[in-house]
């Protein structure tokens, strides 16, 4: 079991990862870093499924002149590529509504904001 | 206790997963089912079928157009939805609203280092854009560094000053411009190919299949460094 681990490293080390984002999101107060919480448990994923197309001495996707194979998967790098752009996204309009709280309630404490209601 | 509660849950969720990915096929082997069954054609015929060099390319706007065109909706529909959150309300609505805010003056080496910089690294987003199809990189990496160079800019300029580099007038258009030369592309398909999306697949129009890569690529850059130009601009302006 601890063998399997240890060829899997990668994989591993991003399930540690997730688990730090879940960690912010749950125990940290302020709403900008529940966000970067969940932030880092986005990179976890991504991080995850772009290991998943590594291979062994695999080079760039990239045809042409002087490519030999073999290459890395391209499917989870343009998945990923996806992934990156809608994260982006929800990471914009997160920030806009935090500041929009700010504003009307100022303060983005998430235990003050309860207490407000 | 909340923390002791929570580290114990993390615990408990790490365990399974890590049990899970121990279980997975190893990290690297090239007989790994991802690795077996759709990329082998991809990568074997990619740059014939689909015209890029770079496979990533071909299928992020190739095999999987559909995927990226709603994919740059969804980063205009997040410009639009911050416009719409932080523009709706007064300035002066909320409590802290009409604080001065403390500006600090920049330093001069930083800004020294930008003003000597900002040509090159603007050249180096144009590069990234325009040789996406054969090399690392591409509209969506190309429009980020170019966003970047505007939000440094702004920040040592001035707000002002750094909006001049976008003209007002062709502003909303810029903003557009990913979806926009998406949907045009895709219209060309369906109008000289039959299917929306479609790329010539003819060798003699291989020249066309480049020119329409490289058309969406400029479109994705530079419609994503205007919104992430405009959402920097729409956050900073209190």
């Amino acid at each position: 079991m601890l063998g399997l681990l240890w060829t899997n490293i990668d994989y591993a080390a991003s399930v540690g990862l997730f688990c730090i984002g879940l960690y912010c999101v749950i125990t940290k107060n302020n709403l900008i870093k529940k966000f970067i919480g969940l932030n880092i448990m986005e990179s976890a994923i991504f991080a995850f499924v772009v290991a998943l197309g590594v291979v062994d001495g695999g080079d760039a996707p990239i045809m042409g002149a002087g490519a030999r194979p073999p290459f890395t998967n391209p499917i989870p790098q343009a998945l990923i590529l996806t992934g990156i752009v809608v994260a982006v996204s929800t990471t914009a309009l997160a920030l806009s509504l935090i500041i929009r709280i700010y504003r009307q309630c100022g303060t983005i404490e998430a235990d003050e904001l309860r207490e407000m209601e | 206790m909340k923390r002791a509660l929570t580290a114990a849950l993390l615990v408990l969720l790490a365990l399974p997963l890590l049990y899970a990915v121990a279980q997975l096929p190893p990290h690297g082997s090239a007989s790994s089912p991802p690795y077996t069954h759709v990329s082998p054609r991809y990568l074997e015929r990619g740059p014939v079928e689909a015209g890029a060099e770079n496979v990533v390319t071909d299928v992020i706007l190739n095999y999987r157009g559909f995927d990226t065109n709603g994919e740059v909706t969804v980063i205009f529909t997040a410009l639009a939805a911050v416009l719409a959150v932080l523009l709706g309300v007064r300035k002066d609505a909320g409590p802290v609203a009409g604080e001065p805010r403390a500006m600090s003056p920049v330093s001069p080496v930083v800004s020294f280092v930008v003003r000597l910089l900002a040509p090159f690294v603007a050249l180096f987003a144009i590069y990234v854009i325009l040789n996406g199809h054969v090399s690392p990189g591409g509209g969506f990496q190309g429009g980020a560094i170019i966003g970047a160079l505007v939000i440094v800019t702004t920040v040592i300029v001035g707000r002002s000053q750094a909006e001049a580099l976008v003209p007002a007038r062709a502003r909303r258009l810029l903003q557009a411009a990913a979806p926009l030369t998406f949907v045009c592309i895709g219209i060309a398909g369906l109008l000289m190919f039959g299917d929306y999306l479609a790329f010539p697949r003819v060798a003699d129009l291989a020249w066309l299949r480049t020119a329409w890569l490289i058309a969406i690529e400029m479109g994705i850059g530079v419609g994503g460094a205007a919104i992430i130009a405009t959402i920097f601009w729409t956050m900073g302006d209190e």
